[in-house]
C-alpha cells in the first residue's frame, strides 16, 4: 500500500491557513512553530537525498559527453580496457530477466491470490498468506547463495534437454547452457517476487463488488462462473498494477542476480546464456573500477536503470489509481 | 479449477521448503562457538574463524540507520497528516519514489555524497544507505496509524484545550505507537537483509571494528563475498553458516512485528 492512496485522514483538518482567526486569536504559535520544524525536517531529509542525487547523476557528465545519451544507451560493447561503454547489453539483460521472472510469477501469483480469496475457509487462508509472505522474508542475498549452489545445478540437465529439443528450432531456448544464465536469474527473481505480486493481486480480487458475485452466483454460476466472469475481469485494471509492481521489483534485483547470471557483457540470443543487467554490473564491477571512466561509467548505468525503474513504477502507480477510482466509483 | 490455485501454491512452497532445508542442514554444521565469537580468516579458503565483525557490524549499522530513519520518519509523517495539501501530496510522491528504488541505486547516491567527501568507505555511508532503505516504510507505517486514530480522541485532545503539538506528542503519538513499531520492526527486519546499498559505502572489513568511520563488515556482504568463493567448501560452509544467522535475524524481527500486529487485532481478521 502506497503512502499516496489513504484516504485523507480521522485526524480532524487542521485550520488551513496560517493566519486562520483561531490560531491568532488564541496565540497558539506553539503550533505554528511544530507545523514549520516537521515541514523543515521533512524537506531537509529530502533535500539530502535530492542532493545525492544530483551528485550523482552529475559525476556521469564525461561519460555522456564522450559517447552522447543516444550512443551511451545504444551501444553495444562494453570494453574497460578501452574505454568502451555501451548500456544496451544490460538494458537487454535487465528486461529480459525482468520479463522471464514476470512470466514465471505471475500465474503463480494469481493462483495463490484466488485460493485465498475464492477457494480457502478464512481461518486457513491467513496461515497461507504468512507462509508465502515468509517468502518475502529471505534476503536477497541467501536467495543468491541458494540459486548458485543448488538450483543452477539442479537446472543444468533440464536446459541442455530442452537446448537439445525445442532449442534446436526456436534459437531462444538454444544453447550455449554453462549453468549461470538469464533464465536462472529469472527463475530466481521471480520466486522473490511472487509474495508482493500475490499479496497485491489478493487485495485486488478481494474488492471485487460482493453484488457482482452473489449475482453470478444467483444465476447459477459456479465458483469458477465467478472468478472468469467478476473477479477477473473487474479486477484486471489492478491485475495489471499488480504486475507492473512485480515488474519493477525484478529489475531492481541485485544481489541474487549478479551470483547466478553469469556475467558475460554481451547480447546473447538465448535466455540459457550468461548475461548481465543493469544492477549486477554494477555491483560486479564498481569496487575493481580503476580504467579511465569505469566508475562514471557505471554510475551512468544507475543512472539508466534509475530512469527505467522510474518509468514502470510510475506507469504502475497511475494503472493502480485508475483501478482505485474505478472501486470507488462502484464499477 | 481449485487444484490449479493448490498446484500454484505449491509451486511457491517448493523453493522455500528447499531454501530452508539447504541453509538448515549445510549452515548448522558449521555453527559453534567460536563462530560467532571469532572473526573471519583473512584468506576465504582458510576454514575455522566465525562471523562475529559481521554480526556486531550488521547490528550496528542497522542500528544507526534506525537511529536516523525512526526520527525523521515521524517527523515527515507528522507533517504529512496535520499539514496536508500541496506540500503533503509531494512529499507523500517523493517517499513513493524512494521506496521504489532499486537498492544499489541507493548505494551509488550516498557513495557519490558521503563517501566521496569522506575520501573512505565507512560504518557511517553504510547506515546512510540503509536509512534511506528504512525510511518509506516508517513513514507509511506511521502515517497509516495516525490516520486510523478515532476523530473522537482528537476532538477530545481539542476540546481539552490542548494545542496540536501538546495533541500529537502526548496523546496521538503513543496512541499510535504498536503501529508504528511494528513498522518499525519490519523496516528493519528489511534493512538487516540489504547486501546491496551496503557494497560501495561500507565496503566491508575483514577485522572486528566498532568504529563507524572506518570499513564495516556487514552480515550480508560476508555472505555475498563467500558465496563469490564457494568454489572452496571452508568459503561454502562459512556463506551457509552466515545465512543462517542472517535469516534467523530477519526472522526474529518480522515474526515480532507480526505478533505486534495480531495482538492489537483480537479480532484476528484478514
Amino acid at each position: 500500500m502506497t503512502a499516496q492512496d489513504s484516504p485523507r485522514g480521522s485526524l480532524p483538518d487542521a485550520p488551513a491557513s496560517e493566519g486562520s482567526t483561531l490560531l491568532r486569536r488564541r496565540g497558539l504559535t506553539g503550533d505554528r512553530v511544530f507545523r514549520t520544524a516537521t515541514g523543515a525536517a521533512a524537506v531537509l531529509a529530502l533535500a539530502l537525498i535530492g542532493l545525492m542525487a544530483y551528485d550523482s547523476i552529475s559525476s556521469t557528465g564525461p561519460v555522456f559527453d564522450r559517447f552522447g545519451i543516444w550512443g551511451f544507451v545504444t551501444g553495444t560493447r562494453w570494453s574497460p580496457s578501452f574505454t568502451i561503454y555501451g548500456a544496451l547489453p544490460f538494458i537487454y539483460g535487465t528486461l529480459l530477466t525482468g520479463l522471464i521472472s514476470v512470466v514465471l510469477a505471475v500465474p503463480i501469483a494469481i493462483g495463490i491470490a484466488l485460493l485465498v480469496t475464492e477457494f480457502l475457509p478464512r481461518r486457513v487462508a491467513g496461515p497461507v498468506a504468512i507462509v508465502v509472505d515468509l517468502l518475502a522474508a529471505v534476503p536477497s542475498v541467501v536467495w543468491g547463495l541458494w540459486g548458485l549452489l543448488v538450483l543452477v545445478p539442479v537446472l543444468r540437465p533440464f536446459e541442455q534437454a530442452a537446448a537439445g529439443s525445442i532449442g534446436r528450432v526456436l534459437p531462444f531456448l538454444g544453447p550455449p547452457t554453462p549453468g549461470p544464465s538469464y533464465f536462472a536469474a529469472g527463475l530466481i527473481v521471480a520466486i522473490m517476487i511472487i509474495p508482493i505480486v500475490a499479496a497485491v493481486t489478493r487485495e485486488v480480487f478481494a474488492a471485487t463488488p460482493r453484488l457482482q458475485r452473489e449475482a453470478i452466483l444467483a444465476l447459477g454460476g459456479t465458483r469458477w462462473d465467478v472468478i472468469r466472469q467478476v473477479v477477473i475481469p473487474i479486477g484486471r485494471t489492478g491485475l495489471f498494477a499488480a504486475i507492473i509492481l512485480g515488474l519493477g521489483r525484478a529489475i531492481g534485483e541485485t544481489i541474487a542476480v549478479t551470483l547466478v547470471i553469469g556475467n558475460s557483457p554481451k547480447i546473447a540470443g538465448s535466455i540459457f546464456a550468461p548475461g548481465f543487467t543493469l544492477a549486477s554490473v554494477i555491483a560486479n564491477e564498481f569496487n575493481e573500477a580503476t580504467e579511465e571512466l569505469h566508475p562514471e561509467a557505471l554510475i551512468a548505468l544507475g543512472v539508466v536503470l534509475l530512469a527505467i525503474a522510474v518509468l514502470i513504477n510510475g506507469g504502475g502507480v497511475l494503472v493502480r489509481r485508475r483501478f482505485e477510482q474505478g472501486v470507488r466509483l462502484g464499477r | 479449477m481449485n487444484v490449479l490455485a493448490v498446484v500454484a501454491f505449491a509451486v511457491a512452497l517448493v523453493p522455500l521448503a528447499a531454501i530452508a532445508w539447504y541453509v538448515v542442514t549445510k549452515g548448522i554444521g558449521v555453527i559453534n562457538v567460536d563462530f560467532f565469537t571469532q572473526d573471519p580468516p583473512g584468506d576465504l579458503s582458510a576454514a575455522g574463524g566465525g562471523i562475529r565483525n559481521a554480526i556486531v557490524g550488521t547490528l550496528e549499522m542497522t542500528g544507526f540507520a534506525a537511529l536516523i530513519a525512526v526520527p525523521v520518519g515521524l517527523l515527515i509523517a507528522v507533517f504529512d497528516v496535520e499539514v496536508g495539501g500541496r506540500p503533503a501530496v509531494v512529499i507523500r510522491f517523493v517517499i513513493d519514489v524512494l521506496a521504489a528504488l532499486p537498492s544499489i541505486v541507493v548505494g551509488i547516491f550516498v557513495y557519490s555524497l558521503v563517501v566521496v567527501a569522506q575520501g573512505h568507505f565507512s560504518g557511517l555511508a553504510g547506515s546512510i544507505a540503509l536509512a534511506i532503505i528504512m525510511l518509506p516504510p516508517v513513514v507509511v507505517a506511521t502515517e497509516e496509524m495516525l490516520r486510523l486514530l478515532p476523530r473522537s480522541i482528537a476532538e477530545g485532545a481539542r476540546a481539552l484545550g490542548l494545542s496540536r503539538w501538546r495533541s500529537f506528542l502526548s496523546i496521538f503519538l503513543p496512541t499510535a505507537f504498536s503501529g508504528i513499531f511494528t513498522g518499525v520492526l519490519l523496516a528493519v527486519s528489511r534493512a538487516i537483509g540489504e547486501t546491496a546499498p551496503l557494497l560501495f559505502t561500507s565496503l566491508g572489513n575483514n577485522f572486528f571494528s566498532l568504529d563507524m568511520s572506518e570499513p564495516m563488515q556487514g552480515l550480508p556482504l560476508l555472505i555475498y563475498r563467500n558465496a563469490l568463493n564457494s568454489a572452496f567448501p571452508a568459503a561454502e560452509a562459512r556463506a551457509f553458516g552466515a545465512a543462517l544467522t542472517l535469516v534467523a535475524m530477519v526472522l526474529l524481527f518480522n515474526l515480532a512485528g507480526r505478533w505486534m500486529v495480531a495482538r492489537s487485532r483480537p479480532s484476528g481478521s484478514r
